[in-house]
């Protein structure tokens, strides 16, 4: 899988690195039980800082998509369902985003299908 | 044979400094990147052409003189090696006068044509590129190392028969022309030098595998290509040119041990003129199949709108990078092929640099 960063762009790098491999990991293109790059050689193809690759994995460790095994690094763990707290999480962290899309002016409706178009976006790559 | 070798020599070096520009990555054109799209440009051409043109004509004359002092004034052998040595750096001295002109010309031109804000820079890094990454294992050093420590043991049993005299240093025909004390020290010292020389290419062997596989977001495939190729072909050359030195140092020792062996061999020239000859080749195959590694992808591949991060910043002088939140120890070079290290980062230091001080110490302190 490639990624992409932009270091000029005002999203934090280490942020980009977390949600392209959660992209990753929804399209398909991560596996379940692969393990990630070492931090050393992940920030070393990227030419940034070793700290910038840590703190995303400690981010993805944080959200329970990766385990940190000592020796095999970061290893992706399945999730066949979803847990309560997990659950909230999300639950809390799309709220925000919702109420805003509401107040700009997208209906109930066009809500549903912008976040069906996005499982599909995930769902249709190899 | 002296103005033989030392004419075979500096054409050697004025080809490839003359060709530099046509091997080196395409999106960095005399120091300064330059977005994919643009390598093609007119102007671009215009300068590696120029640069070609003047770094060759003013080397070819520089040789044509010497060969014409050599003929006329028919100099002896030691100074025709001093001056063909300073035509060396003549020669290096004018490519880089010529690198420094052509890089200011480029900078200008650059920021004139304001292609930094137009596309958006973007670092790319493939996951899965290091299970394509084929290196060589660093055990398959041990074999020469395990050689000069067994010449070692066997010096160590041999000690008898060593002359009282250990050659240091061997003239054109082979034969010995220093000398120093024989001492337990002395007898093996050479092969000490070997040992850690053989450590430092195995050092830059790991420091090549250690260090970050820089891709071009612009031109994925062409870059993976060019990196891969360097990897590997910058690491067997590595452990080629130990194999011959090793074969080179091993053949001095034995014929110090036993010259009854070797009288009047013809080895004694053939194998240090054959070494440097099989280095110069190497030398060449490497350059041409890293340099011709990113030239051949087609076209289809190439992203409008984007470019690669903009890092002129982390070369200083065109030249030395320095960048500290790089971890890389060594990356590739922007002028010429091979790698150059990474001045922020303090391993490749010691790779390179403790070996060579533990040699001095070796020679200087302890004779």
């Amino acid at each position: 899988m490639i990624i992409r960063i932009e270091p000029e762009s005002e999203i934090p790098i280490y942020i980009q690195l977390t949600n392209q491999i959660i992209e990753g990991i929804a399209k398909g293109e991560l596996k379940p039980g692969e393990s990630l790059p070492s931090v050393r050689t992940f920030a070393a193809d990227l030419g940034v800082n070793m700290h910038t690759v840590n703190k995303s994995y400690h981010e993805l460790e944080k959200k329970g998509i990766i385990e940190i095994v000592p020796k095999s690094g970061a290893v992706i763990k399945s999730h066949p369902r979803v847990d309560q707290n997990t659950y909230d999480r999300l639950y809390e962290s799309l709220k925000p985003q919702i109420a805003e899309g509401l107040v700009l002016g997208l209906t109930g409706e066009e809500l549903v299908e912008l976040v069906g178009k996005i499982i599909g976006e995930m769902k249709k790559s190899p | 044979m002296a103005l033989f070798i030392a004419v075979f020599v500096l054409l050697f070096l004025a080809v490839i400094q003359a060709a530099v520009p046509y091997f080196v990555k395409r999106t960095v054109v005399f120091g300064v990147s330059i977005p994919e799209q643009s390598v093609r440009d007119d102007r671009v051409r215009s300068y590696k052409k120029q640069y070609l043109a003047w770094a060759s004509t003013v080397s070819f004359l520089m040789i044509l003189i010497f060969c014409i002092w050599v003929a006329v004034k028919k100099p002896s052998d030691e100074l025709i090696i001093l001056i063909s040595t300073a035509i060396e750096f003549g020669i290096i001295f004018v490519s880089l006068a010529l690198y420094y002109y052509f890089r200011e010309k480029m900078k200008q031109y650059k920021s004139g044509l304001q292609w930094t804000n137009e596309l958006k820079q973007v670092a790319v890094a493939d996951l899965s590129v290091r299970s394509e990454d084929y290196l060589p294992p660093w055990y398959i050093y041990l074999f020469p190392m395990i050689i000069t420590v067994g010449l070692i043991g066997y010096t160590v049993y041999q000690y008898d028969l060593l002359p009282d005299q250990i050659p240091t240093h061997w003239g054109p025909s082979g034969e010995p022309d220093a000398f120093t004390e024989k001492t337990p020290f002395t007898a093996v010292q050479m092969l000490l030098i070997l040992l850690l020389l053989q450590l430092m290419f195995l050092g830059i062997q790991l420091g090549v595998k250690y260090s970050g596989i820089k891709l071009s977001a612009a031109n994925l495939g062409a870059s993976k290509n060019r990196q891969l190729t360097l990897r590997k072909s910058t690491s067997w050359f590595t452990f080629y040119t130990v194999l011959l030195i090793t074969m080179m140092f091993s053949f001095l020792q034995l014929t110090t041990i036993h010259p009854e062996l070797f009288n009047d061999s013809l080895l004694k020239i053939l194998l240090p003129f054959g070494t440097f000859i099989l280095i110069l080749a190497g030398t060449v195959y490497l350059f041409v199949k890293v340099g011709r590694s990113d030239k051949s992808s087609s076209e289809l591949e190439e992203e409008k709108e984007i470019m690669d991060v903009n890092d002129d910043r982390y070369w200083k002088a065109g030249l030395f990078y320095f960048n500290k939140n790089d971890p890389s120890i060594f990356v590739e070079k922007r002028f010429g092929v091979g790698w150059t290290i990474n001045f922020a980062n303090p391993i490749g230091y010691i790779i390179l640099f403790a070996p060579i001080i533990l040699i001095f110490l070796l020679t200087f302190l302890l004779n």
